[in-house]
């Protein structure tokens, strides 16, 4: 094989593209011939340079696409070809089951978390069974003052927090406390995983309350729905049920209000009737007025409020 | 990232995806949703390195599956279904990149619903913050990285993104783009050579 043949059969060749004769000789020559190794080895260094520049895709962007895709199948016209009694009915019908169970699209892998969450670490102790490390040496700081005097000695004033690494069991309240934390961070992928990371039995009134404040509260749509997905065991409870009841008349996500609607039917009470009786007037949507009407009459209420 | 790969390989070889297909097809939601959930990860990063823009990855991801859904009827099983979405999906972003080929490659900032997102911080080796040569080192190597992949046509590009990091194979990211294999490796090769003239000194 001449060396210009086998530079051309050089990224081939690294990715494994070759048939298996056409890579022996390719292999034999770069054994022999420095040049076409260091061609190789360029190649490599190519790779592995582009490898590190796969961009990471933000948990929550998932989420509000996964939303997005909901929201829109409702929206769009029967699929073409649809049997007599047609998908699109069975789809919007079901929709609200497929949303009641709305799979848990994290769900933690083993009973161990290990979570990283920078900036936050000072604020704990490193007692129990929690343990802390540097996540790295550096520190990052503030300067608040410098202040120097005539014997060449300087006092600086500054603020210092220090990225750690916790890990710990999903149940420990250390790690819980932490979660309730990461909830007001800036970046929806940390709420979305903290949220989903939380106690499932949202025994706690805290507990609770933040996941009431995201769903009243969050911009992200995907955040909002994780909050509701914590929040049906506790459906029942009427702190709960006021607040889903508030958002369902402002949210601009079709999907929550649906989620909201199949989360408030599954207990009736006359305040749910008279929301959803008013709900139902201006619902612009076309599934979510579906579903509103369904749950109406799953209620033995009427549409209209007469 | 490696498991949301391991599972769309196996999505791809895994006679349950006929099952859920047939379902899907016949109106089974839940069939459907799974069916989006066991590739719109992937589908999703692949928008996402291509178009560097949350926003359009997120249409290109809403209008793949959308195509999905009103055409899942017309799926005859005459190639596989990984093969058919990647069609769909690839034809989606390649219409993006001709239309931004008339326009200024875009910055190296990220929109995220977070905030802007810088792409090196997705780069940087860790602790590489400790040492500015190897930060101004690595700012250099991603500025010629983002110049070399603009110089690619669309076509190139997109079989480079599907080999290097999609791992597909040649063959099959023939069928996704109606080309032949011959015509994917050739793709595939000058996608190489440019990247290393640009990126030159550096590798």
């Amino acid at each position: 094989m001449t060396c210009d043949a086998v530079r051309k059969l050089i990224p081939l060749c690294f990715y494994g593209e070759l048939p298996a004769g056409e890579e022996d000789l390719v292999e034999a020559h770069l054994h022999e011939c420095a040049a076409c190794a260091g061609e190789m080895e360029k190649m490599t260094s190519l790779a592995g340079a582009l490898g590190r520049r796969q961009t990471e895709v933000p948990a929550s962007l998932l989420e509000e696409c996964r939303a997005d895709l909901r929201a829109a199948v409702e929206g769009a016209a029967p699929p073409a070809g649809a049997p007599v009694k047609g998908p699109w009915t069975l789809f919007l019908e079901a929709m609200g089951a497929t949303l009641a169970r709305f799979p848990r699209w994290r769900t933690p892998l083993g009973a161990v978390a290990l979570l990283a969450i920078g900036f936050v670490g000072a604020r704990f102790s490193g007692a129990g069974r929690t343990w802390w490390k540097p996540a790295d040496e550096a520190a990052f700081a503030t300067v608040r003052s410098v202040q120097a005097d005539n014997s060449g000695r300087v006092q600086i004033s500054f603020d210092e927090t220090q990225r750690k690494v916790i890990s710990g069991r999903t149940d420990s309240p250390e790690i819980q406390k932490l979660l309730l934390t990461a909830f007001h961070q800036n970046n929806p992928d940390v709420r979305v995983e903290s949220i989903g990371l939380l106690s499932a039995e949202t025994d706690t009134a805290e507990v609770r309350d933040a996941l009431l404040g995201a769903l009243d509260h969050d911009p992200n749509p995907g955040v909002r729905l994780k909050a509701l997905d914590k929040l049906k065991p506790l459906a029942a409870d009427p702190e709960v049920r006021k607040t889903m009841a508030r958002v369902l008349q402002t949210d601009d996500s079709a999907a929550v209000r649906m989620q909201i609607v199949d989360l408030l039917v599954t207990r009736r009470d006359d305040s749910t009737v008279g929301v959803l009786q008013s709900v139902v007037q201006r619902e612009d949507n076309r599934g979510v007025r579906q579903k509103l009407e369904n749950a109406l009459k799953d209620l033995n209420a009427s549409v209209g409020t007469f | 990232m490696a498991q949301d790969a391991a599972r769309a390989a196996g999505a791809r070889l895994n006679p349950q995806v006929d099952s859920l297909i047939r379902a899907a097809q016949h109106g089974d939601q839940d069939a459907f949703e799974q069916l989006v959930r066991a590739y719109d990860q992937n589908v999703l990063r692949l928008a996402m390195n291509l178009l560097r823009s949350p926003e359009d990855a997120r249409d290109a991801y809403q209008e793949a599956f959308l195509r999905v859904y009103r055409n899942l009827h017309a799926f005859r099983f005459d190639c596989s279904f990984h093969t058919w979405l990647y069609r769909i999906v690839t034809n989606i972003c390649l219409d993006q990149l001709r239309k931004r080929k008339v326009r200024k490659e875009e910055s190296g900032v990220v929109e995220t619903a977070g905030g802007s997102m810088d792409r090196m911080e997705t780069f940087e080796e860790e602790g590489a913050e400790a040492d500015p040569e190897r930060v101004l080192w690595n700012r250099e190597l991603r500025s010629r990285i983002e110049n070399a992949l603009g110089d690619l046509t669309p076509r190139e590009r997109m079989v480079f993104e599907l080999r290097h990091y999609q791992g597909l194979r040649l063959r099959n990211i023939g069928e996704i783009l109606g080309a032949t294999e011959e015509a994917a490796k050739n793709c595939l090769f000058r996608a190489t050579q440019k990247m290393r003239a640009v990126l030159g000194d550096f590798l």
